[in-house]
């Protein structure tokens, strides 16, 4: 990496290495029984050059020519893409405990006998059919660059995610487990997944009108993901944020603080710098129901004259940074999932939600089919519908919550609490 | 190449092997609004190996060369585990060998085409809506995927096919005050750069529907009768059925006690066909990814359950006949079973006859965004009109559909004359299929659930 920084610079004025190496294991059971086992070992270097203000980016997975990726980067220079940032100096961060090495130890018979135990204990408590899936994964990153910046990283990461289904369908109640390493499914998670299968078994059709709605942590990102586009520095920079020129105007309900936070070490992924070396930070995006933060990465803070935040991440080495917010967390509130339930005299729970990313996202529009859509009556869970769509506004919806649960759960999108609602729009069809 | 992987599973204990290598081409050129975002050709590579011993069968993906032996020893371990652990042993359909190299029918291979003339032509069809002042951005791109395929087993197949993928597309983004509206647009397809020619009319077309929908109305939840539009029956066939004639899909789920060939889905006017050998659609290929030619396979015949697509290891699970359905992204990924074109079939029935039968509804046109989950799906719509009497009336926006397998085929009662296949796709089936095509004709659908906003 060190001689084709060396390279790149001699080419171009300005020039980032960016490496990956990442090893990964997957299990998944169908019915209670193992059904794949499969593996990856996957690299891949990007590399930058800035030459006379303009950026030329390119990407490989097997560093075998370095001439070729700079020519190539050179080459991509000629279409003009603006490149008017600086590369940041960045070192002396502080260190984040984001590897353990009992990751990589034990084989995948540790997965499949783990996965094995929990359908044999959650077939002792449901007749539902049970597909749970695990996986590992390894990875360092290295990133390097002309202004002396030369960090790199190691990560594990270990998930379960176990799902009882309906029959005759793959919607399912199910939760992720996710940790640093290997770490056992407790009584506590085994009986959530049990107890809200075995209460919502009976198919329900109710009516729509006045019904409230519990986003669970598992759906929160339907939600979240409106605001995430809405404060996104390319939003702004495109000029269709809905809330620009809203900085410290309250947006949404008092009880909602949304913030990003990389440095919480104690979940999978912890970060002291983004994909570009940019030091990463406590982010709060917004605080109390107020807007605080737009969030950057290095290109998009230079186009609105603003401070890169540390939020430059890539999809994949193809992907040039993009700012985006990978950390997210939601505030608790002061209501138990089960005191939640109870204030529901009658309500749908979004436990599974489907076409989140058709809605009008920018505008804040989200119109879901709600897969699973467990019925609460009397503050109990007592069956489950088919056929529901929610839908609403976000500036609508998100300003009148009526409660938020007390515990956040890592979720596909960040860190959420399940949060409560009545004042969506509910269909169901007879 | 072939007799480099050749060599790799020689090496390989096991009762059956393959190996797939890929190059990956990719050029992408991307603005946003007026400005170029992105441009540049990239190449990439990898290797996804399968191991089947004692009736487990296991892949593992690697990208250096010097990793093979690791990858081998890996995946026989992990093959070893499996056949310890499984209620049946997997076990492979008999293919016929495969032999050869396979390229498409291109008018203008991309790759004999400069950069800038795929960036001028880009910027080109980009500046289009942003002449009109109520656009507020675009996000527009012109993307290039080449994967060169090599595939090597132990039974004897050894071939490399082309694949050559062209799109120019994206997001028209409209804005009016606070207002903010969006729409897709897109052509491309896998025989060449000359689909990519004058298309200008097409965006266009799509600017004028983006300022549309800012005068437009949000639709109210309910259940409507609709007629949907090519693109959306296309969409819908993918969803609501297509999904389910995976048989990786139901393999093991309860779902399969319904799914049974003979069983009656649909209405009797619905015939659904899945064919990867329609040639010049985005969904063609002569050899899936575990080295199965490509078939026509009906899937639904007059309303009755008649077809599923398969891979090898699903077809002896079934015991039905292979199909050549199982492919995967690129070199990342292990194949897994895939929808190549599906469509319905056309009937006979002209747009005004079934805006005519529909009398009172919706007519809903071009799908943006799709999800499926077991017997339940949804999608939207970029635009829609209200039909009152038969005619088409006013614009309708925030169009979401949502349905279930079981109830909405047998909903769909009448099909139009014409026939439409996508241009692009992007089924994300946990792996990302930009080949993945859907076609149909106009459709009349009774009882569809739609969310409003």
């Amino acid at each position: 990496m060190e001689q084709l920084l060396e390279m790149a610079r001699k080419a171009g004025d300005k020039a980032e290495v960016y490496s990956t190496e990442r090893s990964s294991d997957g299990v998944s059971f169908e019915d209670a029984h193992l059904k794949d086992i499969d593996s990856s070992i996957q690299s891949g270097i990007s590399l930058r050059i800035i030459k006379n203000g303009k950026l030329g980016f390119a990407y490989t997975t097997n560093l075998t020519n370095r001439e070729e990726l700079i020519s190539n980067a050179l080459d991509s220079l000629k279409g003009g893409v603006e490149g008017l940032f600086e590369l940041p100096l960045t070192k002396d961060l502080p260190v984040l405990d984001t590897y353990d090495p009992s990751i990589e130890a034990g084989g995948n018979s540790v997965m499949v006998e783990e996965c094995a135990r929990v359908c044999e204990l959650l077939s002792q408590r449901t007749k539902g059919q049970i597909n749970i899936s695990a996986h590992r994964s390894a990875r360092n990153i290295k990133i390097m660059n002309s202004s002396g910046t030369d960090l790199s990283l190691r990560f594990s990461s270990y998930a379960l995610n176990a799902q009882i289904l309906y029959a005759y369908s793959s919607s399912s109640v199910n939760r992720p487990l996710v940790s640093k390493t290997f770490r056992k499914a407790d009584d506590e998670y085994l009986g959530y997944l049990a107890s809200s299968y075995n209460k919502s078994v009976k198919k329900i059709v109710p009516d729509g009108k006045g019904m409230k709605v519990l986003f669970l942590p598992e759906t929160m990102y339907v939600l979240t993901w409106r605001l995430q586009s809405a404060t996104s520095g390319v939003s702004l920079y495109q000029n269709i944020s809905p809330v620009a020129g809203e900085k410290g105007e309250k947006i949404v309900d008092g009880k909602i603080s949304l913030f990003n936070n990389p440095l919480d070490d104690s979940i999978p992924g912890a970060r002291t710098f983004d994909d570009e070396g940019t030091p990463c930070s406590l982010f709060p995006v917004i605080e109390r129901g107020v807007l605080k933060n737009f969030y950057y990465d290095l290109y998009f803070a230079r186009k609105l004259n603003a401070s890169p935040t540390g939020h430059g991440f890539r999809g994949s080495i193809s992907s040039k940074p993009v700012p985006a917010l990978g950390h997210l967390h939601i505030s608790p509130g002061n209501m138990s999932f089960d005191e939640l339930i109870r204030s529901i005299d009658r309500g749908i729970i979004i436990a599974g939600a489907l076409g989140a990313h058709s809605g009008n996202i920018p505008n804040g529009d989200f119109s879901i089919g709600v897969s699973p859509a467990l019925y609460v009556e009397g503050g109990e869970i007592a069956g489950h519908v088919k056929d529901v769509m929610v839908a609403g506004n976000i500036y609508e919806v998100l300003k009148n919550v009526v409660e938020i649960e007390n515990t956040v759960h890592p979720s596909f999108g960040g860190n959420f609490p399940a949060m409560l609602f009545d004042n969506l729009s509910v269909t169901i069809k007879k | 190449m072939l007799d480099t992987l050749r060599s790799m599973i020689s090496k390989a204990k096991a009762d059956y092997a393959d190996i797939r290598y890929e190059i990956k081409e990719e050029t992408r050129i991307a603005f946003n609004g007026r400005e170029l975002f992105h441009i540049g050709s990239n190449s990439t590579d990898g290797f996804v190996l399968r191991i089947l011993r004692g009736g487990g069968l296991s892949p593992i993906a690697f990208t250096r060369p010097d990793d093979s032996e690791r990858a081998l020893r890996s995946a026989e371990g992990n093959a070893a585990l499996m056949a310890g652990h499984l209620k049946r042993p997997v076990r492979f359909a008999e293919a016929d060998v495969a032999k050869g190299m396979f390229f498409p029918e291109i008018e203008e291979d991309p790759r004999h085409i400069p950069i800038d003339e795929k960036l001028e032509l880009t910027r080109s069809c980009n500046s289009i809506p942003l002449k009109y002042d109520r656009i507020a951005t675009t996000n527009i791109s012109y993307g290039e995927v080449i994967r060169e395929r090599y595939f090597v087993s132990t039974e004897g197949s050894s071939f490399k096919e082309d694949l050559v993928t062209t799109s120019l597309g994206g997001l028209i983004t409209s804005r009016d005050g606070t207002l903010i509206q969006n729409v897709r647009v897109g052509v491309g397809g896998s025989h060449g750069f000359a689909l990519l020619r004058d298309k200008e009319e097409e965006f266009e077309k799509k600017a004028a529907i983006a300022l549309d929908l800012l005068d437009a109305k949000p639709i109210a939840g309910g259940t409507y009768n609709v007629v949907l539009n090519p693109d959306m029956a296309g969409v819908f066939t993918h969803e609501a059925f297509g999904h389910f004639s995976e048989a990786d899909l139901i393999e093991d789920s309860t779902m399969r006690e319904k799914m049974q060939i003979g069983a009656r889905l649909g209405n009797e006017a619905l015939n659904i066909t899945d064919d990867p050998t329609v040639p010049r659609q985005l969904g063609f290929y002569f050899y899936d990814d575990e080295g199965v030619k490509a078939r026509r396979v009906p899937l639904m015949k007059e309303g009755v359950l008649a077809g599923r697509l398969h891979s090898r290891r699903t077809a002896a699970s079934f015991g039905e006949g292979l199909t050549g359905h199982c492919v995967a992204e690129d070199y990342r990924y292990s194949p897994i079973v895939r929808m190549g074109n599906i469509f319905i079939e056309p009937g006979s029935r002209t747009l005004e006859d079934l805006l005519s039968m529909l009398g009172d509804g919706l007519y809903i046109l071009d799908h943006k965004g799709d999800q499926t989950s077991g017997e339940n799906f949804t999608f939207g719509a970029q635009y829609g009109y209200v039909v009152k009497g038969g005619k088409k009336k006013e614009m309708v926006r925030d169009i979401n559909i949502s349905g279930n397998l079981y109830h909405t085929l047998k909903n769909i009662v009448a099909t139009g004359n014409d026939l439409v296949f996508s241009q692009t796709g992007g089924c994300g089936k946990g792996q990302l299929n930009i080949r993945s095509c859907h076609g149909g004709p106009h459709i009349l659908c009774n009882s569809v659930i739609i969310g409003g906003v």
